[in-house]
């Protein structure tokens, strides 16, 4: 799970350093693993503000809202039990990233970087369900809470005429968070208590462009690939 | 009924700050003027009226061509107020005073010690476009259609890629959106409506019935004054104001140090200062362009002849 676009290992802020902030959608989906696996998928929109100089290293946070959907998330697998639905949804919460990047200029046209970010999700997010067990009606809500990431990759970067800059690496990553549902229902997965779900795969790949528009503006497009893809966009301003 | 009376009297000071109105400090005191109603303008929005612009029309009628330079260049209007109310606005006017010097003044120091410049005009920038409502509609209702759509893009960029308003992108050479200072005051002078006369409102500083309907319809038009419950709006209003004075401290006091009679000279100088403003904005306008070039401006402002 990651909280937005890794962008290019180069900051975009001016040498002699400066601000860029930006603004961006990321469509995210992996899959999560407890006793079975389930395919989580996060719409994010967030904004940022970085600091960078000397292009050679940024750090950055963001601030934004995301959506979680989880699919059969309430599928049960006692046939005495009945649920309204099987997957759990929420809309909006806040989270913030924080970010850091380096990068060393190979030659004018070719750089290596690396870089880290972390996201922690500040709210919890609630789904009731509703249903019966053995002809008993039951409603319970079921909360994911301390949903948290921290990714770390690579990147290799080509810069194109126009300063448009190509970028791919791999990267790895580690996501986590507790399930809890507020009463035992018969064949549903989550107990009472706190469940811990975290991502099945730890490593991926990405890759996206940064290319100048006008005025400062740049729009950095990129997808991102981990047993699940994921992509997204942001338009960022250089100060 | 008590408590509404001093709610609402405590917003109108937040939201226009005593004695150290931002209307009245951003103009510029030229001259202590000893005639208590009139003020000389001059006609170039960027002068002021001193004494050195009055002497060459007086002094050196024998020189054609220092007597037509002085006629090209130095347009001044002689700016009539009334101000029927004088003592009461005295009274208010050394009120305001000693609200700014014994209250606003030392919590402003106090925060300006305790937080960095950047910082402070950060806050500076997120109030300025959280009133971009007022002066979007100022701007259509002006007919200043270029103005207004300059404030919607400052108010979209700054929102968006400015950290919701906190810094301002739109000001930056490459984009270059100018402010639009505007207000409903301005819009109807524009509209061709007076001053009236000078009235010195207790903690919202100097204004006239024109500029007091603008109040009004600023403190519908600013998001701030729906914030709830209403003592954390007051709260918001009363940090904006202690931020805004801690960038200005000294304008207020240079003012007074300079003039002879400092309410006289604040008169003039706000007067002064709405009059240019509206000027400014008429030549903005699509309608009231053709207008101003025909006719005297509405703020019974006069050619000295």
């Amino acid at each position: 799970m990651a909280s937005g676009l890794f962008g290019p290992p180069q900051t975009v802020s001016k040498e002699a350093g400066g601000l860029n902030t930006a603004i961006g959608y990321f469509y995210h989906e992996d899959t999560f693993k407890n006793d079975t696996d389930h395919l989580i998928r996060q719409n994010q929109i967030y904004s940022q503000v970085a600091y960078g100089a000397k292009n050679m290293w940024e750090i950055y946070g963001r601030i934004g809202v995301s959506d979680l959907k989880i699919s059969d998330c309430f599928s049960s697998t006692n046939v005495l039990t009945t649920t309204s639905k099987l997957d759990f949804e929420e809309n909006w919460k806040f989270f913030g990233t924080l970010g850091a990047k380096g990068f060393y200029p190979v030659n004018k046209i070719f750089g290596i970087g690396a870089f880290i970010q972390g996201t922690y999700h500040f709210s919890n997010y609630t789904d009731s369900v509703a249903g019966s067990n053995n002809g008993t009606p039951y409603v319970a809500d079921l909360k994911i809470k301390n949903l948290w990431d921290i990714n770390a990759g690579i990147g290799f970067q080509l810069t194109a005429p126009r300063d448009i800059k190509l970028y791919a690496g791999p990267y790895v990553y580690y996501s986590e968070a507790k399930a809890s549902l507020d009463s035992n229902i018969p064949g549903i997965e989550y107990a009472a208590g706190n469940v811990s779900i975290r991502n099945k795969s730890i490593v991926g790949g990405f890759a996206g462009v940064d290319i100048p528009l006008f005025k400062g503006f740049h729009l950095n497009v990129e997808g991102q690939y981990a047993g699940r893809f994921s992509a997204g966009a942001a338009i960022s301003y250089i100060y | 009924m008590k408590s509404y009376l001093s709610v609402a009297l405590l917003c109108a000071f937040l939201a226009v700050g005593c004695a150290h109105s931002q209307r009245s400090s951003s103009a510029v005191a030229t001259q202590a003027d000893i005639s208590p109603k009139t003020v000389l303008l001059a006609a170039d929005s960027g002068q002021q009226a001193t004494d050195a612009q009055v002497k060459p029309k007086t002094q050196s009628v024998n020189d054609d061509e220092n007597l037509d330079y002085a006629e090209d260049t130095f347009k001044e209007e002689r700016v009539e107020i009334a101000d029927p109310i004088e003592p009461f606005n005295r009274a208010m006017y050394h009120f305001n005073d000693k609200l700014y010097f014994w209250a606003l003044k030392p919590v402003a120091q106090g925060y300006k010690v305790v937080v960095p410049e950047p910082a402070r005009i950060s806050v500076k920038n997120f109030f300025f476009n959280l009133g971009f409502p007022v002066r979007f509609l100022s701007c259509l209702l002006q007919a200043d259609f270029s103005g207004a759509a300059n404030e919607f893009g400052r108010f979209g960029i700054n929102t968006i890629w400015g950290v919701g308003g906190l810094l301002d992108p739109s000001s930056n050479k490459e984009l270059d959106l100018q402010k639009q200072e505007t207000d409903l005051g301005q819009t109807l002078g524009v509209y061709g409506v007076g001053h009236g006369f000078y009235i010195v409102w207790p903690i919202l500083g100097p204004s006239s019935p024109r500029d007091t309907v603008d109040i009004a319809g600023d403190y519908f038009l600013y998001p701030v004054s729906y914030v709830y419950p209403w003592y954390a709006g007051i709260g918001v209003r009363a940090y904006e104001i202690v931020n805004s004075t801690s960038l200005r401290i000294g304008d207020y006091e240079s003012l007074k140090e300079a003039a002879i009679d400092p309410y006289i000279a604040m008169r003039d100088a706000y007067i002064q200062y709405r009059l240019k403003k509206v000027k400014a904005r008429k030549a903005r306008s699509l309608i009231f362009k053709a207008e101003e070039t025909s006719a005297p401006a509405a703020d019974t402002a006069l050619p000295n002849k």
